[in-house]
């Protein structure tokens, strides 16, 4: 485990549930069926688990400085309605999670101007050694602002959209 | 429409993992295996006549619902890949599959991808029923595929295990 990171962190965000994340739906994203194509989301999302990263002190500079990765294992996204190009995107994230190398989040992604709820998306993250590429404890620092960010988070209710499992329910 | 490819699973799709899919960590992001397996997905819809034809002629789309993506191990710029598919439940108006990525030449598994797609008509961009002859060749294939076993990364559901 990393003691101390080469580099200065941001202001932590503690606000519960975080909101600190914007993003516009871009051409490239828009599919024949003339809306954002579902692989865009988790990229859009990707980049919400990012900020949330950069928050825990985890951005550009710990994989430029040969520190470590952090490598998505697992999502499941909920496509609740469509985006279309140009779209504002405001995310709001939730940890759910959190244990030595991962966290469990939990990410909402609302059209930014209409308000409605566009997308949702559950993700495990893990904290990467660099050079061995294989999972490794979270840096002494992030693992303490992540225990920061739990004392705010875990008292939020449990989205009722997390931990789904996927089928037709019989009718 | 394409003749009928019965194999269980379906075992039609090839791709190679491109340069603009490669993130800052060297390998192919997270988002950019959905595309692979939206593309994937593509090939399972022209089997029932679903595919770019059945928007094209404005006759009705197909929206995905719920996703599941398990990263199973990273593939990098020009790695070719092999993708399977698998019907694993079907309604009226909706499909439920799983895909499996594999690395084409060394064989590893390297995602896998649950998805539940709906039946979208086009004028009134909302769910309606598979049409006769889409019906008709899920049937089949949902056929051909009830013998294999359930893939194990089939209804998960996510969470860090407590140890």
């Amino acid at each position: 485990m990393l003691d101390s990171l080469p580099y200065e962190l941001p202001e932590l965000v503690t606000r519960a549930p975080l909101d600190i994340h914007r993003s516009t739906v871009l051409p490239e994203w828009v599919d024949w069926n003339g809306h954002m194509n579902v692989a865009f989301y988790v990229l859009a999302f990707d980049q919400a688990s990012g900020a949330f990263m950069r928050n825990m002190g985890l951005g550009r500079p710990y994989v430029d400085g040969k520190l470590g990765m952090t490598f998505v294992l697992e999502t499941h996204v909920t496509y609740d309605r469509e985006m279309r190009q140009g779209a504002p995107m405001r995310f709001v994230t939730q940890l759910l999670e959190r244990d030595a190398k991962r966290v469990h989040l939990y990410h909402e992604m609302f059209h930014a101007a209409e308000g409605y709820l566009a997308a949702t998306n559950e993700v495990i993250v893990m904290n990467i050694d660099y050079a061995t590429r294989r999972s490794a404890r979270w840096p002494a620092p992030v693992a303490e602002r992540l225990e920061t960010l739990w004392q705010a988070h875990k008292n939020l209710k449990r989205p009722a959209k997390a931990g789904r499992v996927m089928g037709l329910a019989k009718t | 429409m394409i003749e009928l490819d019965l194999a269980a699973p379906l075992d039609r799709h090839r791709a190679t993992v491109l340069p603009e899919w490669i993130d800052w960590n060297g390998h192919m992001n997270v988002g950019f295996y959905v595309v692979a397996f939206d593309k994937a997905t593509d090939t399972l819809c022209e089997q029932f006549g679903c595919s770019w034809d059945y928007t094209r002629e404005k006759i009705g789309m197909t929206f995905v619902l719920e996703a599941h993506v398990t990263y199973d191990r990273e593939v990098k710029q020009g790695d070719p890949l092999r993708i399977t598919s698998q019907i694993l439940d079907h309604d009226a108006r909706r499909l439920h599959f799983i895909h499996a990525m594999y690395h084409a030449t060394e064989g590893y598994l390297a995602s896998t991808n649950e998805l539940m797609l709906m039946n979208i008509d086009y004028a009134t961009r909302r769910a309606a029923p598979w049409p006769d002859f889409a019906m008709e060749r899920i049937e089949k294939l949902a056929a051909a595929h009830k013998a294999l076993p359930r893939p194990k990364q089939a209804g998960r559901l996510i969470g860090i295990r407590k140890k």
